[in-house]
């Protein structure tokens, strides 16, 4: 461990709201420990600008291990940074050499529209969970839990889908601002998990509808999402929410 | 102020053998017709596994919903952080669990601190959970016939814990979310994000409704309905540096008991034993990891004081497996309380490791020499990795460190056993409220309990009571909404206009200090009353010397940040005197005047076994306390043992 | 067909499933173009006869439906692309002002980002082509042969003498090159499009889009290549066949 701090040059995306014109600003922060977190790192430049009387920077975080989604930034041009399987919260400034220049940019895409600075407004990922994001049943309308058998490889496939976090990383990288990773997650657990059998043809064609008038770009494949992924969620997902689709349209079809 | 009358406690427990209490509440409560409910309207404050499991069933069964977020997104409550499991009553591994069981272990979990009724029915539940859940498409781990596989967690005899790999909260949260947002689509509910709860509205006595601050535009909003469910969560955050989220914090509580509504036992909190430690001073929070570690790591510090020698030089004879040896027959997998006070304890005697000497080794030398590195992996490769990414130290290759650190609080807002609070209307759910683990929790119950209640509890007792209110219009014009409104902006105003020399997040820092030198694992009379002296100053000087940046009408964190630390400071006093009064050791709550001879917690039955209910009254007087008798009808107290 | 057209072409996933069948329908037939080509390395007499056969097949019909499906595909595919590019634009108005790559997992490549270009370079490739040969310069201009005593159009002497020229030579070479650019990425994505991708489905589809592209692009370069340094330009003689004839 490492006691004596770095100096690092921090450029940072300041936007006052939604429709006003941002740029990047540059700020250096002096004594910062190699433990500290990226978003620690900010913390401490904030305090500065508190006690220098300057409107400190807006971002976001919650859980600040990885798990909540609530943080995202893009940091030196990747979402939630260069180290793979992570989120923002989850960098260490050991990842960035002693003086150098790290560029902190909101995540950006038409249907995340900035709020402040590195705020940004994820809501439409809410919109389009609940359009089917979900197993409609009622609470207490539940069968025995072991009324119905879930082999072990689809529960642990399911898994891989539902460990998204909602962060919008996906849609921050993806060149397009496409949402597949995120609802081909979602619509591959629920594929996957027999209990979501019943309704699967109407969840998938409803996801889809809303994500596309959410105003997300349409995937071209370049699976920059799964990269950036911070659970390394893998674009057969978004293969079988395609397979699901074209399942769903010939039934509407065939009948 | 003359004393204030005192109020007697109704915990509203309806009569018969235990096993019965819960039907017979079912069958005597009052129903709303399906065709009425629309015109009631509830105000869940919170969205984790509580609040969003109920406004989801609420909606389902007609109510009209008002479901306030304080995040973007109902996604993001911190019970997603919940790695390890949910405990149920299952008994599908044939290992003799039962509903009595899981009930039984629970009281004694919580040290004989809890109520019986509530206990029962939430392990009466606890299956009717774990059915929905998994109907909810949920991916729990299962056994290769496609069953579900449980584990031992948290010391319990019985394999009763089920999983979805290390992210238990996550998945169950997100079944919950879904739920929500189900309704959301359906119109049955009113998703408001990026809400903070600043007040609690009453009207004739009754909870009528919240104002809440909008975190985007600033402005100051008004939410009515026929009642209020509060789903907050917890108020670890008081001691500035845990393990629950940045925006986890206590002021919707907090200002309910402003209003009125009794707040109990505030002194029991939950310190978990595997965290990593504090690295440093610009740390904002410490990371758990999942206490399913204790079942392969073995704990140790050195024999000698001060070995300032690796690991790996400290020959066997020269360590001390303390857990081991102090609990020969539970060892490594003790309480979190006893592990945790243990570790603080080792840590005292200047046995501690790393930075400071404030950290314990968790060693998986002899699980990887036994099992081999593969199965080890298997089993905790994402905790590793955490801890590596972390500490930047290898475990595979050297022993872990951890420390204990605030990760819940078993107190809350009082509330009977419809979990409603003293306040008429306002229901308390999840870790909001005290109800159910005691002076300890055990592991796995916090997601139970959550789920528990808005899945199963509320649904019931909520309709019981607006059946009985009937639907009469509620306006957000009422003069008490005018008044709350402005109570809040004046809040707000003030705070901007100190602009003072220190910052927020000094005073939590500083707070923070105070809470876990003098109120956190082990207390004693005059450290508290010390905490009680530091905190007033801090409050005063907090009230003239704060500097909160940023304007009311905007997007502000620091100011938002503010009203929670002016919170805290409040209910870190409260937390100090609970404790104060509370002469016996319990569960969480250490005090060093009431150890056994060889240190464990000694309980006093005799004087204490009630519960510690806390009345404000008004700014500058003394809170008073009320005690809820906890007569234990089926159980009898025992000390807990674990050697 | 228009509605389908119509309806698939409003969904995203749609568009992608369009794009995907049109894309893998063009690489049907570039395939056959390519193995078509090759019998120009047999001679002259080969190569006519192929292209003689290709116009006579079905009674001449066989071309037609051949040429209206290609063209369908063709414009759909193109439609599509040209879509999903503009929606692009929409979807992120304000860009990042530092570019970085994720790395790891990601097929993000050259390819990938450049498939609108690659798409728009083959699509002018395509006019040009077609304006080169299949409505470039044939009997009436004195490209003739006679194919089992009949005459027929000498498309072998044609090609020849085309790449004989540097520019065209060049400008094939460089347009296959974009072929091979727009194949790694599009025929891999095609399969993803359309569903067809999994943990050990996708990295073999993946391999198989780059030999495919490699095949295809050196394939068809090789030819022009091969023709402008190894291959002489045959006499125009055979005129006489003409007067043979009546």
């Amino acid at each position: 461990m490492t006691t004596n701090g770095h100096t690092y040059t921090l450029k940072v995306w300041r936007q006052p709201g939604a429709d006003r014109p941002g740029r990047l600003a540059t700020y250096t922060v002096t004594g910062i420990s190699p433990d500290l977190s990226l978003l620690e790192a900010l913390d401490v430049l904030n305090e500065d600008l508190i006690r220098k009387g300057e409107d400190p920077i807006a971002f976001e975080s919650d859980c600040r291990e990885g798990i909540c989604g609530q943080c995202g930034i893009v940091v030196n041009g990747v979402a939630h940074g260069s180290k793979l399987g992570c989120t923002t919260c989850e960098i260490r400034m050991r990842e960035f050499a002693p003086g150098s220049t790290i560029t902190l940019e909101p995540f950006r895409a038409t249907a995340f529209p900035i709020i402040k600075d590195l705020v940004i407004n994820r809501s439409a990922f809410d919109r389009i969970i609940a359009r089917g994001g979900y197993v409609s049943i009622n609470t207490g309308a539940a069968p025995e839990a072991n009324a119905i058998p879930v082999a072990r490889d689809l529960a642990e496939k399911a898994m891989d889908a539902a460990a998204c976090i909602g962060c919008g990383a996906c849609v921050a990288a993806c060149p397009n601002a496409s949402a597949s990773l995120f609802v081909g997650a979602k619509v591959s657990q629920l594929a996957v998990m027999p209990q979501g059998h019943a309704e699967r043809e109407r969840r998938v064609t409803r996801m889809v509808a809303q994500m596309d008038a959410e105003g997300f770009g349409n995937c071209s494949n370049h699976g920059e999402c799964e990269a950036v992924c911070p659970k390394e969620i893998p674009i057969h997902v978004i293969s079988r929410m395609r397979r699901e689709y074209i399942r769903a349209s010939v039934k509407s079809v065939l009948g | 102020m003359s004393d204030p009358a005192p109020i007697t406690l109704d915990p509203r427990i309806p009569e018969g053998p235990l096993e019965h209490k819960w039907d017979t509440f079912k069958q005597e409560a009052k129903l709303v017709a399906p065709a009425n409910r629309r015109k009631y309207t509830v105000v869940v404050v919170g969205t984790g596994l509580a609040g969003a499991s109920a406004a989801a069933s609420l909606a389902e069964m007609g109510y009209t919903v008002k479901s306030l977020c304080i995040s973007d997104s109902p996604r993001r409550a911190h019970s997603i952080a919940a790695q390890g499991g949910i405990n149920a009553a299952k008994n599908y591994q044939n290992d003799g669990d039962s509903v009595w069981r899981l009930f039984y272990d629970t009281i004694k979990g919580g040290d004989f601190r809890s109520r019986e009724a509530n206990v029962y029915r939430l392990a009466q539940v606890s299956a009717s959970i774990i059915d929905h859940c998994a109907a909810q498409g949920i991916p729990f781990a299962r056994e290769y016939g496609g069953t579900l596989s449980n584990r031992s967690f948290g010391g319990a005899q019985v394999s009763r814990t089920f999983y979805a790999r290390g992210q238990t909260g996550q998945q169950l949260l997100l079944g919950a979310y879904g739920a929500l947002m189900r309704q959301v689509d359906e119109g049955n509910v009113t998703l408001y994000p990026r809400r903070e709860m600043l007040d609690l509205v009453t009207v004739d006595g009754r909870a009528r409704g919240v104002v809440a601050r909008n975190l985007v535009t600033g402005a100051i909003e008004r939410y009515s309905g026929h009642a209020v469910i509060l789903a907050t969560g917890g108020y670890s955050t008081v001691f500035h540096l845990s393990t629950n989220a940045v925006n986890s914090n206590a002021t919707a509580v907090w200002r309910c008991y402003k209003r009125g509504a009794l707040f109990a036992n505030p002194c029991f909190t939950q310190i978990h034993p595997t965290c990593i430690p504090q690295a440093g001073d610009g740390q904002s929070k410490l990371t758990l990891m999942s206490e399913s570690l204790r079942n392969d790591g073995r704990v140790w510090v050195p024999k000698l004081k001060g070995d300032q020698r690796p690991p790996a030089q400290i020959p066997e004879d020269e360590r001390d497996y303390y857990l081991e040896r102090l609990y020969p027959s539970f060892g490594n997998l003790v309480p979190r309380d006893i592990a945790s006070r243990r570790a603080k304890e080792v840590c005292d005697q200047g046995r501690g490791v790393g930075p400071g000497g404030l950290s314990v080794y968790l060693d998986f030398a002899d699980a990887v020499k036994r099992l081999g590195e593969p199965v080890i992996r298997s089993r905790y490769a994402n905790l590793f990795d955490m801890y590596h990414e972390i500490t930047n130290e290898n475990p595979y290759q050297v022993p872990m460190r951890i420390y204990p650190a605030p990760h819940y609080t078993m107190g809350g807002l009082w509330v009977d056993y419809h979990l409603m609070s003293t306040i008429p209307g306002l229901f308390v759910a999840g870790e909001a409220n005290f109800s159910d683990h005691g002076a300890n929790r055990l592991g796995a119950s916090a997601l139970m309990q959550g789920l528990a209640d808005g899945y199963f509890v509320l649904p019931y007792t909520i309709g019981h009571y607006l059946a009985g209110i009937g639907p009469g219009a509620v306006a957000d014009k009422d003069p008490a909404f005018d008044v709350a409104e402005r109570g809040v902006r004046e809040d707000v105003s003030r705070m901007l206009a100190v602009n003072g020399s220190r910052t927020v997040r000094e005073f939590w820092h500083d707070l923070g200090r105070i809470m876990w030198n003098k109120v956190g694992m082990s207390r004693h009379e005059k450290g508290l009353s010390e905490a009680i002296a530091e905190i007033q100053s801090l409050r005063q000087e907090f009230a003239k010397n704060v500097r909160v940046s940023g304007a009311e009408g905007d997007f502000n964190k620091d100011l938002e940040f503010a009203g929670r630390v002016s919170d805290y400071l409040g209910l870190g006093e409260l937390m100090a005197r609970d404790a104060l009064q509370r002469r016996e050791s319990c569960g969480g709550h250490f005090r060093d005047e009431s150890a056994t001879p060889e240190g464990e917690a000694l309980r006093d039955d005799d004087h204490f076994t009630y519960v510690a209910a806390w009345r404000y009254r008004g700014e500058g007087q003394l809170p008073d306390m009320q005690q809820e008798p906890l007569p234990f009808e089926r159980v009898h107290p025992s000390q807990r043992s674990y050697k | 067909m228009g509605g389908v057209l119509g309806g698939c072409s409003t969904s995203s996933i749609g568009k992608k499933i369009l794009s995907a069948i049109t894309g893998l329908g063009m690489v049907l037939f570039v395939v056959g173009h390519l193995a078509g080509n090759l019998t120009l390395l047999l001679g002259a007499e080969a190569f006519n006869n192929y292209a003689h056969f290709l116009k006579h097949l079905m009674h001449g019909a066989f071309i037609y439906i051949a040429e209206a499906g290609l063209l369908l595909f063709f414009f759909t595919h193109i439609w599509m692309g040209v879509t999903v590019w503009l929606h692009k634009g929409r979807a992120r108005e304000e860009g990042y002002e530092v570019a970085g790559n994720a790395g790891g997992e990601s097929k993000k490549s050259l390819s990938s980002l450049t498939m609108i270009l690659s798409g728009i370079s083959l699509a002018i490739f395509v006019v040009i082509h077609l304006l080169h040969f299949k409505f470039g310069p044939a009997e009436a201009q004195g490209y003739l042969t006679t194919i089992d005593g009949q005459p027929a159009r000498d498309l072998y002497r044609l090609v020849i003498e085309e790449f004989h020229k540097p520019l065209p030579t060049i400008a094939y070479v460089a347009f296959m090159l974009f072929l091979g650019l727009h194949l790694r990425h599009g025929f891999w994505s095609a399969f993803q499009s359309l569903g067809v991708g999994s943990p050990r489905l996708t990295p073999a589809i993946n391999t198989a889009a780059l030999i495919l592209a490699l095949v295809l692009a050196i394939g068809f370069l090789a030819l022009p290549v091969y023709v402008y340094f190894g291959v002489d330009i045959p006499a125009a003689t055979r005129v006489v066949a003409l007067e043979v004839g009546p």
